[in-house]
């Protein structure tokens, strides 16, 4: 049932915009049934959980990482699950009777019934990435629910998404670190093999993170200040996620971690100071509140450092005990702040100095309170008075457990400073009890709320009241939690009478020094001050928050320049570093450079660099742009050359085609612009240009060349044709054994194609006004003429290549260049061209390249996996070869576009629309002529 | 030795043209550094074999250059062509542009001493 549990609240969420649209803000009661019959669903589980099983649903989830969907139900599991159910179904209850006719309900109960789901998530997983879903799912639900509520709450709310999701960045940290150590992120599992697995320095580094993640949570210093922040939110979801379950995620957190850490006295220690300053300074600024909403945060602040406080203490009466306060505080906590509510939209305040002698008006709320107000004070009869006493037994048998090696003296400081805690909670719980129900009634026309309204609360404060009288029917539940928390089975004895022991006597002092702190008032407040203090642990939040801000403005600014000079600048003192350290380590490390192989430099590499580098000098100096644009291809040529002699001709044949390209697209753009001069300052220009050059070549000279070709190479060269069928190598990793890389770099060249249409508006005639230009009607005439025949002859070479590029110089980016070189040479003479348009190219191209990635998986293989078929009189053909028909499409779509749209200048747009001759139109005109199609 | 050179040489002279700034010189910087670029990646899978790929039968491994570098430079110097093409555009797009609202100025000016030989 654990699963139908889970599922039926996280499903209802989907229909809450259904049920509101029908219910409006009555929509909380059928949520409440829906958690309610959740609840049951476990509780058909529980006879199993308490007779000493576990209930283990699990599911695969992800494969990869070996994550499967687990869900456990244990004594630790159930007993939280109950407190988010039944308080859920409560609050829930009371959220109709609440809230304004007006108020936007909705949302409200949609995150309301996703967060319930969530914190059910988090109690019942089994696993440990499941669980860290859930916490950060409930971190979310809780800031849309304070920043629900408005302008106001929204920084309240960025303060709790902060801090609490700092915690949650620390928990995945201790996650990944506890997977990766343990090889597993089944809980039970990672518990099982800790022992052997988790050396003493993984849990000094796990620890830490836990009780990061746990103490931002549970609000613990010096992260409280979100909880008493987060009031402005409604009360409803005060009640329900800052007062009984979403803050007590983190106490879950340690009490499911804390066998994992019993022997280490860090753990501890760290746990009981912070809890127990925690648990004192939350009740000291509880006592200073005027608001009562306010008041009873920094209260569940206090309380949940005593339950911090008492998993650190260690022992299994203390963990016992901690199970216990968690319930008893959901109890009184939840009733408080729905009480609080009420008062609220009764007497329209919940400032303690405007309310007085309310129960003449509202007895059965006072009664309510009363009762609510004991429980948390530790007055007995009630479940807070049991709470209360065991964890004054804990902290006094402190020396019992192992860490602190008998030290008598830990037992008293902590039960001594439990004693200050309890005080300052009974004069506080006095004062709420006190200042709103005596005294005299102020405000005329109070009624009591209607029995509606009261319900949800007077089923928790009767229901603290009926566990007070009779503990023992905790006892099983709690034992169940012990072993939960790694100890043995142990009998709890809970009572209310105990005899005159150590504890009682405790409680004795801290009622006595409760009443002399409530009636002796005014010394307290004369000493604390009068006025609630203005919290200053949110401004130095905000300073933090600011200066941080500030500091990323600043390490910006350095940015916001469009001078080249400065961007390259770090790029270029980065790699200069680098360089440094290669230079000075790696010839060090292995006593000086290996020798460079010989046949690295051969004499024709020196007629190379003759032709080179006259040619770069030239291009450098020149100051028309055509001139330098045909330097320029000039260059490309003798490196062209220079592949070819390499032993790369089909990089030599696409840098070839690469460069033509280039001159014909650039020719019309360039041709228009001046060659600007001394924009940047020469001598900057001059000492970067040596410093790269003599850098980049000097680390050419030193890494590169000195050992004998890669195991990947020889791999390639000896596997391709056994595994693609193709013995061009090149060709075979471009489409087969890197397919996914090329996919994306295709898509890149997709994209800059789209940017390139996007850039520039249609203007067709320019290019061939252009041509025009330079050549006499007679030299046209003879381009036309030789185009005619040139394009033809251009297209089928395109095919030959692309057909046998697997085997031979040629493929998918070849041939889309060459096809592009037809069209180029189409559009320099005017002719047009029947093919489709650049933009059907480039997506049909990307679409046929995707669509093959899918061949594989069809016929059971991996994306992108070369595929053979046989087929007669052609030979064996493998699917990579539409793949590489793709990369075609989208390269003769990129040279086409640009040769539409890269036209020069000057232009008006309404010229080219008026002509309407062009490469979009495709029998248009008398210059048309057919080719291909 | 040889590829070291042409290396720091093409670097050189393409990191001047791009610091000393102007769209075109831009361009042509960006240019002569992906060729710089590309002779970085062939030389790394060294330049003592020198015969091409193509494993056809009788060819010997021991002498073919490394493929992989060929791979990652044939669709490096196509990528550079995608990207200089859109460099381009956005040249021709702010010339335009900036041409554009040259003429609207002094169409501005026209107007203004027209009417002004007007009123007098």
């Amino acid at each position: 049932m654990l699963v139908a549990s889970l599922a039926l609240v996280g499903l209802t969420t989907f229909f809450v915009p259904l049920l509101v649209r029908y219910l409006g803000r009555f929509t909380g009661y059928p949520l409440a049934v829906v958690f309610l019959a959740s609840a049951a669903l476990l509780l058909v589980d529980s006879p199993e959980v308490m007779s000493g099983e576990t209930i283990v649903q699990s599911w695969q989830w992800v494969a990869a990482f070996d994550v499967q969907f687990t869900l456990r139900l244990n004594g630790l599991a159930l007993l939280f699950a109950m407190l988010v159910l039944g308080v859920g179904a409560l609050v829930l209850s009371y959220a109709p009777q609440y809230l304004d006719p007006s108020y936007e309900v909705g949302r409200l109960y949609t995150v309301l019934n996703l967060f319930a789901a969530a914190m059910l998530g988090i109690v019942l997983s089994g696993d440990l990435i499941l669980l860290l879903v859930f916490w950060e799912v409930t971190t979310l639900c809780s800031f849309l629910l304070v920043a629900g509520n408005g302008t106001a709450g929204a920084w309240a709310a960025t303060r709790a998404l902060v801090i609490t999701g700092i915690g949650g960045l620390s928990l995945f940290g201790a996650v990944v670190l506890l997977a990766v150590k343990t090889q597993t992120t089944d809980i039970a599992t990672v518990f099982a093999v800790a022992p052997e697995r988790l050396t003493t320095t993984d849990l000094a580094i796990i620890g830490p993170l836990i009780v990061l993640a746990a103490f931002t949570k549970s609000a613990q210093l010096p992260f409280h200040f979100w909880l008493p922040g987060a009031m402005v939110a409604i009360t409803p979801v005060s009640a329900y996620l800052h007062a009984a379950t979403l803050v007590k995620a983190g106490i879950y957190l340690l009490l499911l971690f804390s066998p994992l850490f019993l022997d280490m006295p860090a753990w501890n220690l760290t746990l009981m100071t912070f809890g127990l300053a925690t648990a004192v300074f939350g009740a000291f600024q509880a006592l200073r509140q005027r608001d009562l909403k306010s008041l009873l945060a920094y209260s569940t602040v206090s309380q949940l450092g005593t339950m911090v406080a008492l998993v650190g203490v260690g022992t299994s009466a203390a963990l016992a005990a901690a199970a216990l306060l968690v319930a008893a505080h959901a109890l009184f906590k939840a009733t408080l702040f729905m009480l609080v509510g009420i008062v609220d939209r009764e007497a329209g305040s919940r400032d303690l100095a405007e309310l007085s002698g309310l129960w003449r008006a509202m007895p059965i709320t006072a009664a309510l309170t009363g009762l609510a107000a004991m429980s948390m004070a530790g007055l007995p009869p009630l479940v807070g008075f049991v709470a209360k006493e065991e964890a004054f037994y804990s902290f006094l048998d402190t020396p019992q457990a192992s860490w602190t090696a008998g030290q008598e003296w830990t037992g008293i400081v902590a039960a001594a400073i439990a004693v200050l805690g309890a005080a300052l909670t009974f004069a506080y719980s006095a004062r709420i009890f006190g200042g709103v129900f005596f005294g005299p009634l102020t405000q005329r026309k109070l009624y009591e709320p209607s029995w509606l309204f009261l319900a949800p609360a007077f089923v928790p404060a009767v229901a603290g009241l009926v566990l007070g009288v009779a503990p023992g029917l905790l006892n099983g539940i709690i034992d169940r939690t012990t072993v939960d928390v790694g100890f043995a089975m142990v009998q709890s004895d809970l009572s209310l009478w105990h005899g005159f022991s150590t504890a009682l006597i405790l409680s004795i002092i801290a009622i006595t020094l409760g009443s002399i702190l409530h009636f002796r008032r005014r010394w307290v407040m004369r000493w604390l001050g009068e006025e609630p203090p203005t919290p200053i642990a949110p401004l130095i939040f905000d300073r933090i928050w600011y200066g941080t801000l500030r500091f990323g403005a600043k390490v910006g600014r350095s940015a916001h320049t469009t001078s080249v000079g400065v961007h390259l600048f770090g790029v270029g003192v980065l790699l200069l570093g680098l360089a440094i350290i290669g230079f000075v380590v790696i010839p060090g490390a292995g006593g000086g450079l290996p020798a460079m192989i010989p046949g690295s430099a051969q004499p024709v590499d020196i007629a190379i660099l003759a032709l080179l580098v006259p040619a770069v000098v030239f291009l450098a100096r020149t100051r028309s742009a055509i001139a330098a644009l045909v330097l320029a291809g000039f260059v490309g040529l003798i490196i062209a050359v220079w592949l070819l002699l390499l032993g790369a001709p089909d990089v030599a044949l696409t840098l070839l085609l690469v460069e033509f390209l280039t001159v014909v697209v650039a020719a019309p753009v360039l041709s228009r612009l001046p060659v600007h001069r001394d924009i940047g300052r020469s001598t900057t220009a001059a000492i970067s240009a040596i410093v790269v050059g003599v850098v980049s070549g000097l680390a050419v000279w030193a890494f590169t060349g000195r050992r004998e070709a890669s195991d990947l190479s020889e791999y390639f060269l000896a596997e391709a044709e056994e595994l693609t069928g193709g013995t061009n190598v090149v060709n075979t990793i471009l489409v087969d054994f890197r397919g996914l890389d090329t996919l994306g770099e295709v898509t890149v060249l997709f994209a800059a194609a789209l940017g390139l249409l996007a850039a520039t508006a249609v203007t067709i005639r320019a290019r061939q006004d252009a041509v025009t230009e330079v050549l006499g009607a007679g030299e046209r005439a003879v381009l036309r003429v030789g185009a005619r025949v040139v394009i033809p002859l251009l297209f089928i070479a395109a095919l030959v290549l692309f057909w046998r590029g697997h085997d031979e110089p040629g493929g998918g980016f070849i041939a889309g260049l060459v096809a592009g070189a037809a069209v180029a040479v189409a559009s320099i003479a005017g002719i047009s061209l029947r093919i489709p348009s650049a933009f059907a190219l480039l997506a049909s191209g990307l679409a046929i390249a995707l669509a093959s990635a899918f061949i594989g998986p069809l016929v059971g293989g991996a994306a992108l996996e070369p595929i053979k078929v046989d087929v007669p009189v052609v030979g064996s053909l493998t699917s990579s070869l539409i793949f590489d028909l793709g990369v075609l499409l989208i390269v003769v779509g990129l040279v086409r576009a640009a040769l539409e749209r890269l036209d020069g200048l000057g232009m008006d747009d309404e010229d080219a629309s008026e002509d309407g001759s062009g490469d979009d139109a495709p029998s248009a005109t008398n210059q048309a002529t057919g080719v291909a199609s | 030795m040889t590829l070291a050179i042409a290396v720091g040489f093409l670097a050189a002279v393409g990191t001047w043209l791009v610091v000393r700034g102007g769209a075109v010189r831009l361009i042509l910087g960006f240019i002569l550094l992906g060729h710089a670029a590309n002779l970085i990646i062939i030389s790394a899978g060294g330049a003592f074999r020198r015969e091409a790929p193509l494993v056809d039968g009788e060819l010997l491994a021991e002498n073919a250059a490394d493929p992989l570098p060929q791979a990652f430079v044939l669709t490096a110097i196509v990528i550079t062509f995608g990207v200089t093409v859109y460099l381009l555009s956005l040249v021709a797009r702010t010339a335009k542009q900036s041409s554009k609202a040259e003429d609207e100025s002094i169409g501005r000016i026209e107007g203004q001493a027209e009417e002004e030989g007007r009123s007098s």
